[in-house]
């Protein structure tokens, strides 16, 4: 397993070096002078070429590469030309609010996803089976910023009970950081009154993230649940006395998760897409936004960084997927371990 | 003939399947009865209902396609399909039990045969009531099964997925979960069929060497005469949904009553005999739009026209042996 892991591993250092060189030349051939973007209209022309040289902008692509990825094995994302500071120091500041959002989405959308599937698995084609299938192509077509006004329209506008936008009331004093994620933090710290604060204000943009990907994952599980349920060694557990429940929660809910766990990594670079509009709905503070601010300002190290960082996450998290997969599944483990 | 309340005690059950042509009527009126400590054979072609039966004495017909429309089944005189639904599981945990065709089908992938054997156990003696049984004892217990099914290195099994098994040693497993102490009738449905042939003897004696240790009911399923010759003291004869023959195994191979059954007993194919045996003219009906009356009629040789018109109720031979056809009316 730990040999997998690690070829897994260099595996990914590959991906992301391919993707690096991909993003690199992509970012530069978009239109538009990035150092003139950075410095304004009024700037003149010698200071906007002063910036170029910095840059090494006026040197040819694999040159700018190769000082890039110098300073990258050297832990230096470079600077932003947009906030003027180093990316390192955005990314700390953006991607674990981005992560708290996308991982409580991630969550929300296993465990309703999960007790749905299995439930309309189970009482296949009742009212209950009925009323999850139209929610789910629902949930489905629904854009998921359009759920998040939906909800936000409900909740904060007209119930008043959720607050509408950010992750912690301006009031409130952030807790002392340790991971990043603030209501983690609220709760290490022991400020439980911070953490419940943090976990109102992301239920929102959370479940609007979850609400596709409840729906989809539902229906997957659903299908296999439905699937396997005819299997014999269903009916061989029922016949051999082992309690209903737990024929349907341990025997029957393991085979029918190995489809769902697979597709739940990809809809993980899914949920990060969607968080770039949700989190603009609810003014969150992440790195989505940040994302798109650079991109649209053209500051090329940042969006580097940024597809790179995404990257790397997407690749951890498949690998995760792919891990929690084959403890699932022997077959794959044995399979491996046969060559 | 003995006079005790039958363990198993199958009357005139009637099965439907609804599907998207219509209704097959599959089981038209099974009777079987089996004692204490009898083993029973159960022949009949692919398709005549022999699995559904089975299924039924279960519980375990796909709802809510299937139906059972009529009849009952008593089990100690009790009968099955009118207890209560909460009351199933305690007769599946203490003397009910069954053996599927497929023995990589019935065992779960994802989990190693030791987590399905060892709850099985489990739950098995939490329903004789044994309190505060570890892990250890239910592990040493699913292994002491293993071996007497005569499996090989039984502790290294348990850790083992049914993947990794042969099929010989995958029955073995059914076997072992299906043959607990308590276990007084087992349905055994074609235990062997997807077995190699030399593998399938084995396992065969073995099955019935414990059978004949604990005094275990069987009920033997199978579409081989040959099997059934060697295992079973009376046998019931299957065709489309109901019980055309029965009698004593050994009268049956003598004196076969019945013309479906003597059209099987044809089909055996002899060492000594040149070229292979005759096939039975026609196939198995539609359940859909089943024949008018007797229900082999299209195929039989010696239909007569009350043949047409009714099914024929069973006429006693003597002696144990009762054929559901018009020719015994006597």
């Amino acid at each position: 397993m730990l040999k997998y892991i690690g070829l897994r591993l260099i595996h990914s250092l590959f991906v992301l070096f391919g993707l690096s060189i991909l993003i690199f030349f992509i970012a530069r051939i978009m239109p538009g002078d990035p150092a003139r973007v950075a410095l304004g209209p009024l700037a003149t022309e010698e200071q906007v070429q002063k910036l170029r040289e910095e840059m090494h902008l006026d040197k040819p692509f694999p040159v700018q590469y190769y000082f890039w990825l110098r300073s990258v094995l050297h832990g230096d994302l470079g600077k932003s030309l947009y906030t003027k500071r180093p990316i390192i120091k955005d990314l700390n500041e953006y991607l674990p609010a981005t992560l708290e959002l996308v991982f409580t989405s991630f969550l929300i959308s296993l465990v309703f996803g999960q007790v749905s599937g299995v439930l309309s698995g189970y009482f296949k084609n009742t009212w209950f089976d009925g009323l999850s299938r139209l929610v789910a192509y629902i949930g489905v077509a629904t854009p998921s910023f359009a759920v998040a006004i939906f909800l936000l329209l409900i909740f904060s506008h007209i119930l008043g009970f959720i607050p509408a936008v950010g992750r912690i009331s301006i009031i409130m004093k952030p807790p002392p950081r340790v991971t990043g994620f603030l209501i983690l933090d609220g709760m290490i710290a022991g400020q439980f009154k911070v953490a419940l604060n943090g976990l109102k204000h992301i239920i929102l943009p959370a479940f609007s993230l979850a609400v596709a990907h409840i729906a989809q994952e539902g229906r997957v599980t659903r299908s296999s649940i439905v699937d396997n349920m005819q299997k014999d060694y269903v009916a061989a557990h029922i016949v051999h006395g082992i309690p209903t429940k737990s024929v349907i929660f341990k025997y029957l809910l393991k085979p029918s998760l190995i489809p769902t766990v697979s597709i739940m990594g990809l809809d993980f670079a899914f949920i990060i897409a969607n968080a770039f509009l949700v989190e603009l709905v609810f003014m969150w503070p992440g790195f989505a936004r940040y994302a798109v601010t650079v991109m649209l300002n053209k500051d090329l190290n940042a969006i580097v960084a940024v597809v790179l960082i995404i990257g790397a996450v997407f690749a951890v998290v498949n690998l995760i997927v792919d891990i929690v997969v084959s403890f699932l599944d022997p077959r794959i483990r044995l399979q491996r371990r046969g060559g | 003939m003995r006079t005790q309340v039958p363990l198993l005690e199958i009357k005139n059950l009637h099965v439907q399947f609804k599907v998207f042509e219509g209704v097959l009527k599959v089981l038209n009126g099974v009777n079987i009865v089996i004692r204490e400590k009898e083993k029973v054979g159960l022949v009949g072609e692919t398709g005549c209902g022999k699995t559904t039966t089975i299924k039924s004495v279960l519980r375990i017909l796909p709802s809510p396609q299937a139906k059972i429309t009529g009849g009952q089944i008593f089990y100690r005189g009790r009968d099955i399909l009118t207890m209560q639904p909460r009351e199933i599981p305690g007769l599946r945990r203490g003397e009910l039990s069954a053996i599927f065709q497929d023995p990589l089908a019935s065992l779960n992938p994802v989990f190693t045969v030791g987590q399905q054997l060892g709850d099985i156990l489990k739950h098995s003696m939490k329903h004789q009531g044994v309190k505060g049984i570890s892990k250890k004892e239910i592990r040493s217990k699913a292994a002491d099964l293993l071996r007497e099914t005569g499996m090989p290195d039984p502790e290294r099994i348990l850790k083992t997925y049914p993947v990794q098994l042969s099929g010989g040693m995958r029955q073995r497993v059914c076997i072992s979960e299906a043959l607990r102490a308590t276990v007084k009738l087992l349905l055994a449905d074609e235990p062997t069929t997807n077995l190699d042939v030399t593998i399938q003897d084995q396992i065969l004696r073995r099955l019935d060497d414990l059978v004949e240790e604990r005094g275990t009911s069987i009920l033997l399923i199978s579409h081989s005469l040959g099997i059934v010759r060697d295992l079973t003291e009376r046998v019931y004869i299957m065709y489309a949904g109901t019980i055309v023959e029965t009698t004593r195994t050994r009268r049956l191979f003598e004196n076969p009553l019945h013309p479906y059954t003597k059209a099987l007993l044809k089909t055996i194919p002899k060492l000594t005999g040149k070229g292979l045996s005759e096939g039975i003219r026609g196939r198995i009906p539609n359940y859909l739009n089943p024949p008018q009356g007797c229900r082999f009629h299209p195929r039989c040789d010696s239909a007569m026209n009350i043949c047409r018109k009714e099914n024929p109720p069973g006429f006693s031979a003597g002696n144990d042996h009762v054929a559901a056809c018009w020719l015994f009316r006597g």
